[in-house]
């Protein structure tokens, strides 16, 4: 069968090639489009695609400085897999990835229905609750160091001020409010893009049907519950999942504030790639690749499965 | 009829929303508190010297010692960083524009082979962890004769905000007309005259929003920069603030002062630019 029909698609192939040749395409010229692509494709081929390719090829390999690439196999996966520090790195990496979007987005979702409701001061109050994420993480870790310095830090001297002076102490210093205090830091950071957004969206809801909710004699909190928020839905879990993101690449603030101390309480997996690739002098970089390809792995498969759960429970629901 | 003061149901309606708002706006008030707070501290920490901060931390900066900032800029080096950060931030801005302006226009304006391909894996970067490619592009950037180059940081950056530029611009070049572009073909422009005279101008609110994103993002980046620099006097801001904190670590009044230096442009450009930027980088939020 497939002998006859061989040789009359291979003249239809040869047709079309013919075809292609003779009529160029106006609306599509070859040339422009090389032209126009080349420096982008250029640019992430070298910086983006093969950087990741190394990557992954060191990962397999012993690579010390002035001496060729050892082949090891997956000698560096296999050390992964009883090395502590890492998976404390993964554990708090992942605390983050899961407190901070949820924190984020449910503080966000108030703030945003106040100025919804149209609070008093309200464009004053966007800009100074908005601001936060205009500054760099170095500033953002320095300035917050000093929030939480024991003797003189506005955290306990608030706390001494309101009496409850009992609970001040060096909140950066001990492992068990270390984590807690740095993910403060990223929700008073984050919380406010996320209110921008909300509110955007809030905003471009169709006026019809809330006052056809007010119609209905509908309170605040059940116009709110049964219409707002399921039609703000699709914003709130892009956030949540854009906040994931942003929490499993965390680096520039522990790296200014703590450095992953104390007792490897704040370490995330970025800090341990850098610190395994750039500090401790081992100077190896096949071991933090390792590191880098499995949290790809495991950012990916997140990312995915917070994509699909979301999908999964739209189906439901609608 | 009335007996007590809280006894009618309406008063008591009227005494319990009452309390509610007065409980929202402690909170709304403790919040702002929480936002601002930290920001109005070390702005006004940033005009006292260290001695009046050890006195009383949480004073009035007075007198003001506007001199702080130029000590700062002459003794620390910041001068240097400053600068140092401005050439770097505004050459990979620019070359951004232009590159992702052009594959913007391409993926959006043309069809062709793979094209669905070439934009996933392209975008698909947006949600790497940068782990992955910042050890490879320290291998590369050394061979290359890049590393601790100016340059190569240039560059780099082009990299890792091509994605989002692309992202926002082909949306908005994919909603001009296509009736825009036949004409300007009848009229015997070329396609580059295309690009350049229609649909960048055309084009400017969206990529005024990747120039104003960019800029800030690229201004406050950290990872990248302390990886592949490492000369003092190739430092950008973020670096030498860090070098800065370790060199002076007792010194907060001056730190302050160095800490206001790196927010202000990023606070003016907030203040010229709010609705672009926030349009910027709600974008990737809203899909």
């Amino acid at each position: 069968m497939s002998a006859v029909d061989m040789p009359d698609k291979k003249a239809q192939g040869t047709k079309l090639r013919a075809k292609a040749l003779k009529v160029r395409d106006h609306a599509n010229p070859a040339s422009a489009i090389a032209t126009f692509l080349l420096p982008a494709l250029l640019i992430y081929a070298a910086l983006t695609a093969l950087p990741v390719f190394r990557t992954f090829y060191n990962s397999t390999h012993l690579v010390v400085p002035n001496r060729a690439a050892e082949w090891v196999g997956f000698t560096h996966y296999i050390d992964l897999w009883t090395d502590r520090i890492f998976w404390k790195a993964v554990g708090n990496t992942l605390t983050w990835a899961a407190a901070a979007p949820l924190l984020e987005v449910s503080i966000a979702t108030i703030l945003a229905l106040a100025l919804y409701a149209k609070v008093p001061f309200a464009r004053f109050l966007r800009v100074a609750w908005f601001t936060p994420v205009l500054m760099s993480y170095v500033v953002v870790g320095i300035l917050w160091m000093w929030i939480y310095n024991f003797e003189w830090g506005a955290l306990n001297t608030f706390l001494r001020f309101v009496g409850l002076g009992d609970l001040a102490q060096a909140w950066l210093a001990q492992p068990d409010t270390a984590l807690p205090s740095l993910i403060a830091v990223t929700t008073w950071m984050w919380t406010g893009f996320n209110m921008v957004v909300i509110l955007a969206a809030m905003s471009s809801l169709p006026s019809e049907v809330l006052e056809a909710a007010e119609l209905d004699n509908c309170g605040w909190f059940a116009k709110l519950w049964f219409v707002i928020l399921p039609l703000i839905r699709p914003t709130l879990l892009n956030l949540i999942v854009l906040s994931f993101i942003g929490k499993m690449k965390i680096f520039d603030l522990v790296w200014v504030t703590t450095q992953g101390n104390p007792l490897w309480a704040t370490e995330t997996v970025s800090t341990y790639v850098y610190k395994r690739a750039f500090q401790w002098n081992t100077f190896d970089l096949g071991y933090p690749s390792a590191i880098a390809v499995i949290w790809f792995v495991i950012v990916m498969i997140g990312v995915l499965s917070l994509t699909f759960l979301f999908k999964q429970s739209d189906k439901v629901e609608y | 009829m009335r007996t007590t003061g809280l006894a009618t149901p309406a008063d008591q309606h009227r005494v319990s929303s009452r309390l509610r708002n007065l409980a929202l706006i402690i909170g709304l008030a403790l919040y702002t508190m929480y936002a601002a707070g930290p920001f109005a501290w070390v702005a006004l920490m940033s005009l006292r010297t260290t001695t009046e901060i050890a006195a009383d931390p949480y004073a009035l900066p007075w007198p003001m010692h506007w001199d702080k900032f130029l000590s700062a800029w002459v003794d620390s080096n910041y001068d240097v960083y400053f600068l140092n950060s401005v050439t770097i931030v505004l050459s990979a801005v620019a070359i951004l524009t232009v590159v992702g302006g052009m594959a913007a226009h391409c993926f959006a304006r043309y069809t062709f082979r793979f094209k669905g391909l070439l934009y996933f894996l392209i975008f698909s970067t947006i949600i790497f962890p940068p782990q992955v490619t910042v050890i490879g592009l320290f291998q590369i950037l050394v061979e290359y004769g890049l590393f601790n180059n100016r340059l190569g940081l240039v560059l780099v950056y082009v990299s890792i905000q091509m994605p989002i530029t692309i992202y926002i611009l082909e949306a908005f070049f994919a909603r001009i007309p296509n009736d825009l572009f036949d004409a300007a073909r009848m009229d015997g422009y070329s396609e580059w005259e295309i690009f350049w005279k229609i649909s960048f101008p055309v084009a400017l609110p969206a990529i005024s929003t990747t120039i104003i994103l960019n800029t800030i993002l690229l201004w406050n980046e950290f990872l990248y920069a302390v990886v592949l620099i490492s000369d003092d006097d190739k430092r950008t801001l973020p670096l030498g603030v860090l070098r800065f904190m370790g060199d002076q670590l007792e010194d907060v009044g001056m730190l302050a002062t160095g800490l206001m230096i790196a927010i202000v442009p990023v606070v003016l450009i907030y203040i010229f630019f709010s609705e672009r930027l926030i349009q910027g980088m709600t974008a990737g939020a809203v899909k």
